[in-house]
C-alpha cells in the first residue's frame, strides 16, 4: 500500500504535474481533430520524451491517450464525425441531440461520464490489476470469435432505422472488411491490383465518409428543398433531469468498459457498443434511442473511457500492448530502458504507481478543461452552415489524409461520402455498416485462427470454458424462445405457424459460430445477441415473449403475432410489460418484419406463408394501436422516422 | 472569430502530422553541388510506433545534424512497405526522398505473394544497411518444451503462432519444423504482440518473435526460449543455442536499410551515407540499438545487396527443397 502512496508523491513532483497537463491538453486537441489518432501523435512526439525521466514520459503519453477519448466526443456530437471506432455509437444520439439544440447537454454528460468512467476504472485498476490481468490471456481466438459474433448481433439492435435496412448495411460492412490481402494466404481480395488496398480499407475514411461527408451532402440538399430553421442552441448544460436519467447508464458503462477494456484488441469498440445496446434494452422507451436519448451518449462515452484506462492493465502488468497506442507506449518504455512485463510492478513500483495515479489527476484536469470549452464548442453550431460545411469537409479530408499520409484515402472518403448520401436518401442508416466493418475483421480472423487451432473442429468452441459459456448462453437465449414457441404450437388455438418459421431461421444462427454470421444476424437472432450480452440473459428473454403473446389477442390473429415474436424481445427486457414490448414491436413496421420472412426463406419451407403473413402491414397496426403505447409511430415507415428526426 | 477554432485546429493538425517536409519543389536535380539545400523526406512503410518506425526516427535526428537539413519522417504504411517502395520508385532520384526498406519485403514476401507484387530491392540505390533483428522460438512453460528436440520427442502435432504471412517469423518456424520432421500448423497473427500473447495464454505451443519482444517474458519465466535464429548467440541470451548449433539450417533475420530511388547520383548517395554513418556513431543511437536488442549491420550498398540477394536465393532453395508454400494455409 505504501507504494501506492509513494506513487502520489511521484505525481505531485512539479515536472510530472506539468507533463500530465501537457499530455491531456495535446490529447484533447487531437481527440477533437478527426483523423489523427493518439497512436500516431505519440509516435511523432516520442523523440521529445527521450530526455525525460521514464515516469514523466509515460505520464505525458498516457495523458495523450485518455485525453483523446474526452476530445473524441466533440466532433461525433457536433459534426457527426466519429474520429475513432469507439465513438461511432455516440454519433447516433449525440448528433440527434445537437440537432435539437442540446449539444451542450450531450457534451456535458459525455465529459461527466468520461470522468466517472475513467476514475472508477483507475480505482478498479489500483485494486485488482494483478488479479484481472490474467483475464486478458484467457481470451484467445475462440473467445474473440464469439464476442465478435455477439457484437455483430448488437449492431442491428443499435440502429434506429428499419431492421432489414440495418442488416443490409451491416452485410455490406462485413463485405468491406474482407477487402485487402488475406491475412492467412496473402491472396488478394477485392484490391483490383491496387497496393493501397492491400492492407484493407482504414476505418477512418469509411466513418468520415459515411457519417461526416454523407451528412453534409444530405443537408445541402435538404436546405435547397426547405428553409431549415437555424438550430437554436438552448441549454448548454446537462439539466438535472439529464443527470438523473444518465446516472444508471454511467454506472453500467463504467463496469462494461472496465471489463471489456482489459481485452487486447477490439475491447473499447465492443464496450461502447455493448453499453449502448444495454441501455437501449433496459430503457422503457427504446424508441427514444437514435433520436436524442441522453443515455445513448452517456453510456458509450463512459464505457470507452473506462476501457481506455483498463487497457493499461495488460501493458503494465503483463507486458502485452492491448492496442496500437499501447504498443507505442511499450516502445517508449523500451527506449527509456524499462521493459514492461510481469515484473514491472515489483521492479519499478514508482513508475507503475506514478503512471496509474497520474490518471486521477489527468481526469480531473480534463473535466475542469471541458467545462469552459463546452460553451466554445457548442458555439461552433452557430456558425452558418454555408461556412461550417466547407470547413468540415476540409477538416475531414485533411484528417483522413493524416492517418496514412495517403491521397488514396482522400478518394475513399469522397467515395464513401457519396455512398453515405445515397444511403441516407434511401433511408439506410450508415451506423450498422461502419460497426459491422469494424467487427468484420475481428470475426473473420478470429474464426479462422480458431479453426486452425481446433483442426477445423467446431466443437472446440464449446470445450473451452469462456467461449463455451458465452456460446451456451448465446444458444440458450435463442433456444428458450424457441422452446416456448414449440409449446405454443401444441395450443390448438394459437396459430403458431409463423412463429415456427421464426424459430427455423434462428437455428442456423446457433451454428453461426462457424459459417453464417450474416445470415445468423437475420430475423429473430439479433434478439438473442442483445439478450446474451447482458448478464440478465435468458430469464429476460422469456418475458418479452410473454409480451408478444399479449399482443396477439390485440391483433386478433395469426398474422400480428409474427412481428411481435420476431421483434419484441430485443428491446424490452426491462419489465416485460405488455406496453413496452408492444411499442417496440410497433416501432418496427411492416418492412422490418419482412426480415423474418426473407431469412426464413433461406432456411425453411414456410417462408412463403410467413411472408404472406408478415408482409401485410395492416396486420401490424391492430396489434399496436389498441395497446396505446407509441401508437403514433404505428404507421410510420423507418423512412418517415428518419425524416421526423431531421425535422426535430 | 468564429473561424478561429477550426482554423487553429487545422494548423495544429498540420504541425502535429509533421507534414512540413514536402513543401519544396521536387523539380530539377541539376546541381548536386549544393546538396542538400532543403529537407529530406524519409519514408517508412510501416505504422508509426512499430520497430521500423522507431528505428527510422532514432536515426533521422542524428543524421540530420550532419546533413545540415532536417530529415522529415513520413509513414506510408501498407503491404509490408510495398506501398512506400512504390512511391519511392516514382519519386525524383535527387536524394530528397529516401526510405527505410525492410529486408523481409526483399527476401521473404516474394516467396508468399504473386510475382507481379513482389518488390525487388535491386531496383533501388542502397545507401546503407542499418541493423538486424534476431528471432527467438519461445514455448509456453506448460508444454514442457525446453529444446527443439523436446518437440520432436513429443511426437505430436504442434500449433505455432506467426507474426503474419510472409514474415521472418513464419519462414523460420516453417523451415525448422520441416527440417525437424514435426507436424506443425501455422496460426498467423497480426504482429509480434498478439503472437506473444497467444503463447503466454497457451493458445498455441510455440511462436517465433523478435528478441526484444520476448526478453522480459523469458526473464519472468512466462516463456521458455528454445532456440534463436541468430548467426551467433546473442550476448543477452548466452545460454540459448542458435538454430545452427541445434542442427538446423534456418539463417533468417529481419534486416533494414536506407534506400533511394534508382538513378540517384552517386555523390548524393555518398553524402547521405556519410550523414547516416555519423548518425550511427552517436552514443544516443548506439544506446537505442542496445535497448532494442538490435545488431548493427551498417554495411554499404554493395555488401547489403549481396546479403539480401543471397538470402532470397537461400530461402527460395530451402523452401523448394522442403516443398513449403508460404502462401498456403
Amino acid at each position: 500500500m505504501s507504494s501506492v502512496i509513494d506513487g502520489f508523491a511521484v505525481v505531485l513532483e512539479p515536472a510530472n504535474l506539468l507533463y500530465c497537463l501537457v499530455g491531456v491538453v495535446i490529447g484533447m486537441l487531437i481527440g477533437v481533430l478527426p483523423g489523427l489518432g493518439p497512436a500516431a501523435t505519440i509516435a511523432i512526439l516520442l523523440p521529445l520524451t527521450f530526455g525525460l525521466e521514464p515516469v514523466t514520459a509515460v505520464i505525458m503519453l498516457a495523458g495523450i491517450f485518455y485525453g483523446a477519448q474526452y476530445g473524441g466526443t466533440v466532433t461525433s456530437v457536433l459534426l457527426r464525425l466519429p474520429g475513432e471506432a469507439s465513438s461511432v455509437v455516440t454519433v447516433f444520439d449525440g448528433h440527434a441531440l445537437a440537432r435539437q439544440g442540446r449539444a451542450g447537454a450531450a457534451l456535458g454528460i459525455a465529459a461527466i461520464g468520461s470522468f466517472v468512467g475513467g476514475t472508477l476504472s483507475i480505482v478498479a485498476l489500483t485494486l485488482v490489476a494483478p488479479i484481472v490481468a490474467g483475464f486478458a490471456l484467457d481470451f484467445g481466438p475462440p473467445e474473440y470469435t464469439v464476442l465478435a459474433l455477439l457484437g455483430i448481433m448488437l449492431v442491428s439492435t443499435i440502429s434506429s432505422g428499419g431492421r432489414i435496412r440495418a442488416l443490409t448495411a451491416a452485410a455490406v460492412g462485413l463485405l468491406l472488411a474482407t477487402v485487402g490481402r488475406d491475412d492467412f494466404t496473402s491472396a488478394e481480395r477485392f484490391t483490383f491490383g491496387n497496393l493501397s488496398l492491400a492492407d484493407g480499407i482504414d476505418f477512418v475514411p469509411i466513418a468520415m465518409g459515411l457519417f461526416g461527408l454523407g451528412e453534409i451532402l444530405y443537408n445541402l440538399e435538404e436546405r435547397h428543398r426547405a428553409v431549415q430553421a437555424p438550430t437554436r442552441v438552448t441549454n448548454v448544460w446537462p439539466s438535472r433531469a439529464d443527470l438523473r436519467q444518465s446516472s444508471g447508464a454511467i454506472g453500467r458503462g463504467s463496469v462494461i468498459g472496465f471489463v471489456l477494456g482489459i481485452l487486447p484488441g477490439g475491447g473499447a469498440v465492443l464496450s461502447s457498443m455493448a453499453a449502448y445496446a444495454l441501455e437501449k434494452r433496459r430503457s422503457k422507451h427504446p424508441e427514444r434511442f437514435g433520436r436524442g436519448a441522453i443515455e445513448g451518449v452517456a453510456a458509450p462515452e463512459t464505457a470507452n473511457n473506462a476501457a481506455a484506462t483498463s487497457s493499461f492493465i495488460p501493458l503494465l502488468s503483463l507486458g502485452i500492448p492491448a492496442n496500437a497506442t499501447m504498443a507505442v507506449i511499450f516502445g517508449a518504455l523500451l527506449i527509456q530502458g524499462v521493459t514492461p512485463g510481469p515484473q514491472l510492478v515489483t521492479e519499478h513500483p514508482e513508475l507503475f504507481w506514478g503512471v496509474v495515479n497520474s490518471m486521477y489527476l489527468g481526469n480531473v484536469l480534463l473535466l475542469i478543461m471541458s467545462i469552459p470549452l463546452l460553451g466554445v464548442f457548442v458555439r461552433i453550431l452557430r456558425v452558418r452552415a454555408a461556412v461550417l460545411a466547407p470547413i468540415t469537409v476540409l477538416i475531414t479530408l485533411v484528417g483522413a489524409y493524416t492517418v496514412n499520409n495517403s491521397v488514396f484515402d482522400i478518394g475513399l472518403v469522397i467515395g464513401f461520402g457519396v455512398l453515405g448520401y445515397l444511403m441516407k436518401k434511401a433511408g439506410f442508416d450508415p451506423g450498422p455498416m461502419v460497426l459491422a466493418f469494424v467487427l468484420g475483421t475481428l470475426l473473420e480472423t478470429s474464426l479462422r485462427r480458431s479453426l486452425l487451432l481446433f483442426d477445423d473442429d467446431l466443437t472446440g468452441f464449446l470445450t473451452r470454458p469462456i467461449s463455451g459459456t458465452l456460446a451456451v448462453a448465446f444458444l440458450a437465449v435463442i433456444l428458450l424462445p424457441l422452446a416456448r414457441t414449440l409449446l405454443h404450437r401444441r395450443h390448438p388455438s394459437e396459430p403458431s405457424v409463423p412463429a415456427g418459421g421464426g424459430t427455423e431461421s434462428s437455428v442456423p444462427a446457433g451454428g453461426a459460430d462457424s459459417s453464417a454470421p450474416v445470415g445468423g444476424a437475420d430475423s429473430s437472432v439479433p434478439a438473442g445477441g442483445a439478450d446474451s450480452s447482458v448478464p440478465a440473459g435468458g430469464a429476460d428473454s422469456s418475458a418479452p415473449v410473454g409480451g408478444a403473446d399479449s399482443s396477439v389477442p390485440a391483433g386478433g390473429g395469426a398474422d400480428s403475432s409474427v412481428p411481435a415474436a420476431g421483434h419484441a424481445y430485443p428491446f424490452d427486457s426491462a419489465g416485460g410489460e405488455a406496453e413496452s414490448s408492444v411499442s417496440a414491436a410497433v416501432r418496427q413496421d411492416g418492412s422490418d418484419s419482412a426480415v423474418g420472412a426473407s431469412s426464413g426463406g433461406g432456411f425453411g419451407g414456410r417462408a412463403s406463408r410467413q411472408r404472406a403473413a408478415i408482409g401485410d402491414p395492416e396486420a401490424v397496426d391492430p396489434a399496436g394501436t389498441p395497446s396505446g403505447a407509441a401508437s403514433d409511430r404505428v404507421t410510420e415507415s423507418p423512412r418517415r422516422d428518419n425524416k421526423a428526426e431531421e425535422a426535430e | 472569430m468564429k473561424l478561429t477554432l477550426p482554423a487553429l485546429g487545422l494548423a495544429g493538425l498540420l504541425v502535429l502530422a509533421g507534414c512540413g517536409g514536402n513543401l519544396g519543389s521536387d523539380g530539377d536535380s541539376g546541381s548536386t553541388a549544393a546538396y542538400p539545400e532543403r529537407a529530406v523526406t524519409l519514408l517508412i512503410g510501416q505504422d508509426a510506433g512499430g520497430s521500423t518506425d522507431l528505428i527510422g526516427r532514432a536515426l533521422a535526428d542524428p543524421a540530420s545534424k550532419d546533413l545540415g537539413q532536417p530529415i522529415t519522417v513520413q509513414n506510408r504504411p501498407g503491404a509490408n512497405g510495398a506501398v512506400a517502395a512504390k512511391e519511392l520508385a516514382a519519386a525524383a532520384p535527387d536524394g530528397y526522398t529516401v526510405m527505410v526498406f525492410v529486408g523481409s519485403l526483399a527476401y521473404i514476401t516474394p516467396l508468399a505473394v504473386p510475382a507481379d507484387q513482389a518488390v525487388d530491392v535491386n531496383d533501388y540505390e542502397v545507401v546503407t544497411g542499418i541493423s538486424q533483428d534476431d528471432f527467438v522460438l519461445i514455448a509456453h512453460p506448460q508444454t514442457g518444451f525446453k529444446t527443439v528436440q523436446d518437440i520432436v520427442a513429443a511426437k505430436r502435432p504442434v500449433k505455432f503462432a506467426t507474426t503474419g504471412v510472409g514474415t521472418g517469423s513464419q519462414l523460420t518456424q516453417t523451415l525448422l519444423f520441416a527440417q525437424a520432421g514435426v507436424e506443425a500448423t501455422a496460426v498467423p497473427f497480426n504482429g509480434g504482440a498478439p503472437a506473444l500473447t497467444a503463447v503466454l495464454g497457451g493458445q498455441v505451443d510455440v511462436a517465433a518473435v523478435q528478441l526484444g519482444e520476448a526478453k522480459e517474458q523469458i526473464e519472468a519465466g512466462k516463456a521458455v526460449p528454445l532456440v534463436t535464429f541468430a548467426t551467433q548467440r546473442p550476448s543477452y541470451m548466452p545460454d540459448v543455442p542458435t538454430a545452427t548449433e541445434a542442427g538446423f539450417n534456418v539463417p533468417v533475420q529481419q534486416s533494414r536499410a536506407i534506400v533511394a530511388p534508382k538513378g540517384t547520383p552517386a555523390e548524393v548517395v555518398d553524402r547521405l551515407r556519410t550523414a547516416f554513418q555519423k548518425g550511427f556513431a552517436e552514443q544516443a543511437y548506439k544506446d537505442f540499438n542496445t535497448k532494442r536488442l538490435l545488431t548493427a549491420n551498417e554495411v554499404d550498398g554493395t555488401a547489403l545487396l549481396q546479403q539480401w540477394n543471397g538470402s532470397l536465393q537461400t530461402y527460395r532453395d530451402l523452401v523448394a527443397q522442403h516443398k513449403i508454400d508460404l502462401s498456403a494455409k
